[in-house]
């Protein structure tokens, strides 16, 4: 199956829902920007009700922008209705079509599109290859497991050969463990096919094990745009840095800026040299230091920024979690390779210090 | 959407419509008109030459002109007028008085001199008398030599039907273009046009066929001799003949609200609160009178306790029994309606979680205790709610009482015989409004009042454990009961199959065939018409009802609400009403259907189209709107969707909607009395005439042939949709 890929982009584009009964406006989606490059797999990421799920239905075209635009490939497809665009979705509750077989669930796009039977045969048997399905083309879809289910899914909006893949939280309705496995069968089928592929989830490991980016939104407006490395490493606020993976956050003050861009700054009294910092942060300004769990030390009193007491302890095996309850809340402090080491028990009063050059100032909220 | 390039295309497209609009029907009207100018012409020409010979008697020749020709107004002068020597002759003096004036020199100077010429002559403009448009013509009388005029004859000619007939083709003409513009702007603007022009169809469908028929029922009964009055409704309200109409129909429908929702409690309590043995039966043999057709009832009960019957007349030799009126009316509706209050009070009983009673029994209540404790208040809301069901109901029956009343007066049958027997057609359309009346403050109250009060408890999961509610003894006189009247049923029913093979009911009980060969002789035609014209319009009713419901329940577009509303309201007027507004409406053009099969199909399409809409909105509402959402991403359109993946998921409901379509028409009577014609016949009217001469046995056959319809139809329903019943469960697994 090839598929030509091509590029998304949204531009300035913003939904309003009117409530019918209260007349209140919901603001679902804010003035989002971004495009998506062709073969690339981005994820919109973000708590639930953040309206994720909005802006991949205005991509599939079944909700209208409020305003704005939305291009795929050259074409603005903002108006056009889904059955206008060549945009496949995968649905959270995947929409099978109960009366029908696998076989015709998968075919239904292709008869549609009035292929020859011998056509529709040979796309449908690959696909369902694929997808690991082609035992059970002739099943009920109401007699396939869960996982099952969402395969066919997929295998449905592939068979098409759409020019883009719209997923909305297609793993949400698995147990953990199948979950993973699909995770990983997604991300195949979507490099091998190199088709183009926006993916809706509220699961942050989900997000950063799948996508080639990741756009973090909260409450319709996009925080941030990157790779998985960038929102983890050098997110832009505390919100991003919170969603995307375990932090702690210190107050500091920002002294300035260094010419390799570390930031000096002060916080619990002392002097750090933080390993980056926050465009636009200015001098003064109200600020604080995130430190991610592996960021984090045990150290003697005089180079701690904070300390309290060890609550629980946790044996990974290449490394330990520490969860220490301080003053301004609980602390998750990781150490790696722990054979050898000294490990606080429960109930010891530790100090925490900073790997100064993987931490990162941000502006406070 | 609406861009630009689309709105300046949207633009363009129109105007040149709208210009080759004018064109067709300025040249159409143009034509007419010149047509009724040379008729004109040719007859005033006519008139004229036929004027008597003598100058003298001109003036009582003309006086007479009028008996002989209807709606025209004369008048004669004597020589060319405004000429020398000319001087009025006679005739309308109305005419005379517009020849002189003022305003009307120029013109009379050129009409004079039309006539001096000997030519016709005929006013540029119409001119108008008393409200009515007239056409006006000055035609010359010609001398003994035909060489000059000796006489001049001026002419109205009545030309309100051209009128009428202008405003007729331009209204079309607009009519045309709005729904042009409509389509045009919906497959330009609409990201959905299917679903937009289905919207546009079922709208044109009800404002045609609901709002414009009752609009035209209302209006007649507020005007008097084309000027906006309240006498209708002054003469309605303040005769004693219809004022007792109204209080009849509302006592009967108290007395028979109050007995069927007892029956219907008792009947419901024991199916779902006790552990009565043969509750399936019991349940299908109440359904019976539901579905089964009118007049069967009412005839059977004629047959039992009539003046000949074999009760009344027969055992008990009563000789001046009389069934007719309020209690034999009670009877038969409460026998045909309790059902609705079984049914009702069956669903509140099963939702109340019967674990609530449990408590009170483990509590050590006692069990009249916890019924009138806890059973009753839970299920006194769906008690009400079942009363002015039923109250509703027998308001807007026609059948039972036209048959039964004697002379016991309701409002249906009154309304019916104002508009038939006295062809008062505004004192028929304002009875049957208010009939609207009762109802609609029964139908509000329900709304407002019902399903705010209700607190019953609804667990989803029906309750499994049943415990028994009655003790022993009151069990066995529940079951008594429940026994006597399901007896009473089927009794009935016998008795209709046996008025089938008697020879003449109450005389002479011989066995015989001869009436089942006469009534289906006689009744044939209305047979083969009735199932035609149900055949046609269930078909019709199935889809667009399934449509309406995908609309109602998945697009949101402007309106939505009214249109809702407007395919509702036949629901929840009286047949009566409908009948009345239908002929009103559609007697003239543009919509002549009366006397039309189309009518009658029309009138069975909305009036099912609402129970469709019910069952296809709740269908819909189970399957995830997501189903829909793939196969439109998948590339299909909604035309498409529909027909692949909505209408086979909501089979059943689509079905069992088809399925009373053509039930309910076939034992329609209420609206189609008014619409059926010679051609167009029905069989429960064949009934009613059979059985208003007297001629039981014919009526019996005909009811048992119907009975036997409707049960197979229903048969072949269950059939069809256990078949898809395997749908269903998938459909909600997911
Ligand atoms: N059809 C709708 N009508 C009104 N409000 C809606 C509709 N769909 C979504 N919303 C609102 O828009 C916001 C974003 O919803 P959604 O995009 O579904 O969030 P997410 O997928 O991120 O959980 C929510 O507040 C939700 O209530
Ligand atoms: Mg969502």
């Amino acid at each position: 199956m090839a598929t030509k890929s091509v590029p998304v982009t949204l531009s300035h584009v913003t939904k309003i829902f009117k409530d019918p009964t209260s007349k209140a406006e919901v603001h679902a989606v804010e003035d989002a920007n971004f495009d998506v490059r062709s073969g690339e797999l981005v994820t919109l990421l973000g708590p639930s009700g953040c309206g994720k799920t909005t802006t991949l239905r205005m991509i599939g075209g079944f909700e209208l922008p409020t305003k704005g635009k939305i291009l795929i490939g050259d074409t603005d497809v903002t108006y056009l209705p889904p059955n206008g665009r060549q945009t496949a979705t995968v649905f959270q509750s995947y929409g099978l079509f109960p009366h029908m077989d696998v076989f015709d669930n998968v075919a239904y796009g292709l008869k549609i599109r009035k292929l020859s039977h011998t056509e529709i045969e040979n796309r449908v048997r690959t696909v369902l290859e694929l997808v690991g399905l082609a035992e059970l083309a002739h099943r009920a879809p109401g007699r396939l497991s869960g996982g099952q289910q969402q395969r066919v899914a997929l295998a449905r909006s592939l068979v098409v050969e759409p020019q883009v893949l719209l997923l909305d939280e297609p793993l949400s309705n698995l147990d953990a463990l199948l979950r993973e496995q699909m995770r990983v069968e997604i991300r195949r089928i979507q490099k091998s096919l190199g088709i183009t592929a926006i993916y809706v989830t509220h699961d942050r490991i989900e997000a950063m094990s799948l996508s080639d980016r990741v756009i973090v939104m909260r409450n319709g407006v996009i925080q941030q745009i990157g790779t998985p490395g960038d929102i983890y490493e050098r997110p832009v606020s505390m919100f991003v840095a919170g969603f995307v993976g375990k932090v702690a956050f210190f107050p500091a003050q920002l002294e300035g800026i260094e010419a390799g861009g570390r930031a000096i700054c002060t916080v619990g009294g002392k002097r750090v040299r933080a390993g980056s910092a926050a465009e636009g942060l200015g001098t003064g300004s109200p600020a604080v230091i995130m430190a991610r769990p592996e960021s984090l030390r045990l150290v003697e009193k005089e180079d701690a920024i904070s300390s309290g007491t060890v609550t629980a302890r946790v044996y990974l095996g290449s490394s330990v979690e520490i969860y220490v309850k301080t003053e301004t809340g609980e602390i998750l402090v990781q150490i790696d390779d722990p054979s050898g080491k000294a490990i606080p028990s429960e109930g010891e009063a530790v100090w925490i210090g900073l790997n100064e050059a993987l931490v990162r100032v941000l502006p406070a909220e | 959407m609406f861009t630009k390039k689309k709105l300046i295309v949207f633009a363009i497209v129109c105007a040149i419509f709208a210009a080759g609009e004018y064109w067709i029907f300025s040249t159409i009207q143009a034509s007419f008109e010149k047509n009724a100018a040379k008729e004109i012409t040719a007859l005033a020409r006519a008139i004229a030459a036929s004027a008597p010979e003598n100058n003298e008697s001109l003036a009582s020749w003309t006086e007479q002109l009028p008996s002989t020709y209807h709606g025209y107004r004369f008048f004669a002068f004597k020589g060319v007028p405004g000429e020398e020597g000319s001087e009025p002759a006679g005739g309308d003096s109305a005419l005379s008085e517009l020849w002189k004036l003022p305003s009307n020199a120029d013109i009379a100077a050129k009409a004079a001199e039309s006539v001096s010429y000997l030519e016709v002559f005929r006013w540029p403009s119409r001119v108008t008398f008393a409200g009515v448009p007239y056409t006006l013509i000055i035609a010359p009388v010609p001398d003994a030599e035909g060489s000059s005029a000796r006489a001049a004859l001026l002419i109205a000619a009545d030309a309100s039907g051209y009128v009428a007939f202008g405003r007729l083709v331009q209204t079309l003409a607009v009519v045309t273009f709005v729904l042009f513009a409509l389509g045009f702007g919906i497959a330009t603007f609409s990201r959905d046009p299917i679903s937009g022009y289905a919207i546009l169809v079922l709208a044109a469908v009800v404002v045609a066929f609901v709002a414009y028929p009752l609009f035209e029922a209302v209006r007649l009964t507020l005007i008097k001799q084309g000027r906006f009055s309240f006498d209708v409704w002054k003469t309605i309200l303040s005769n004693r003949q219809y004022l007792q109409a109204l209080w009849g129909s509302i006592q009967l429908g108290i007395v028979t609200a109050t007995i069927s929702t007892f029956i219907g409690f008792m009947y419901a309590f024991a199916v779902a609160r006790t552990s009565m043995k043969g509750k399936k039966l019991v349940t299908a043999l109440a359904t019976m009178p539901v579905i089964s057709p009118p007049f069967s009832l009412t005839l059977s009960i004629i047959l039992l306790f009539g003046k000949n019957g074999i009760i009344t007349k027969q055992w008990l030799g009563l000789q001046n029994f009389n069934i007719y009126g309020l209690g034999g009316l009670a009877l038969v509706q409460t026998i045909s309606m309790f059902p609705i209050a079984f049914l009702t009070m069956q669903g509140v009983l099963q939702a109340i979680d019967s674990t609530l009673e449990d408590a009170s029994l483990d509590l050590n209540a006692s069990r009249w205790h916890t019924f009138s404790h806890v059973t009753l208040p839970l299920a006194a809301p769906g008690l009400l709610s079942s009363w002015l069901l039923v109250f509703t109901n027998s308001l807007a029956d026609f059948a039972n009482p036209l048959l039964l009343s004697g002379s016991y007066r309701v409002l249906s049958v009154e309304s019916y015989i104002e508009v038939t027997g006295m062809s008062r057609l505004n004192n028929g359309a304002a009875l049957s409004l208010l009939l609207l009346l009762p109802t609609l403050t029964a139908f509000l109250v329900q709304r407002r009042w019902v399903s705010r009060k209700s607190f019953v408890v609804v667990t989803g999961k029906p309750s499994t454990r049943l415990s028994d509610l009655a003790a022993p003894g009151a069990r066995r006189a529940l079951t008594g009961f429940v026994v006597v009247v399901s007896g009473l049923i089927v009794a009935l029913y016998l008795t209709i199959v046996a008025g089938c093979f008697v020879k003449n009911w109450g005389i002479d009980y011989t066995f015989t065939l001869v009436n089942i060969h006469e009534a289906l002789t006689r009744g044939k035609q209305a047979l083969i018409s009735t199932i035609t014209l149900a055949g046609i319009a269930t078909p019709i009713a199935g889809v667009l009802s399934m449509v309406a419901a995908v609309i109602l329940v998945r697009k949101k577009f402007p309106g939505k609400r009214i249109l809702e509303s407007l395919i509702m309201t036949p629901f929840a007027i009286p047949g009566t009403l409908v009948g009345i507004s239908f002929i009103l409406a559609f007697n003239k053009p543009p919509l002549l259907l009366v006397g039309t099969g189309a009518i009658l199909v029309i009138n069975y399409v909305i009036r099912e189209l609402p129970v469709g809409l019910e069952g296809g909105v709740a269908a819909l509402r189970q399957i995830d709107p997501s189903i829909e959402e793939a196969a439109a991403d998948l590339g299909a359109d909604q035309a498409t969707i529909f027909r692949t993946i909505i209408l086979p998921l909501i089979r059943p409901a689509f079905i069992s909607s088809m399925s009373y379509t053509f039930v309910r028409s076939m034992t329609a009577v209420s609206a189609i009395i008014f619409l059926i014609s010679a051609r167009w016949y029905h069989i429960t009217i064949q009934i009613y005439n059979f059985s208003e001469n007297l001629r039981f046995g014919l009526a019996s056959v005909l009811a048992t042939t119907l009975i036997i319809i409707v049960l197979a139809v229903f048969g072949l329903m269950r059939l069809l949709i256990r078949q898809s019943e395997f749908l269903e469960k998938t459909v909600t697994a997911q």
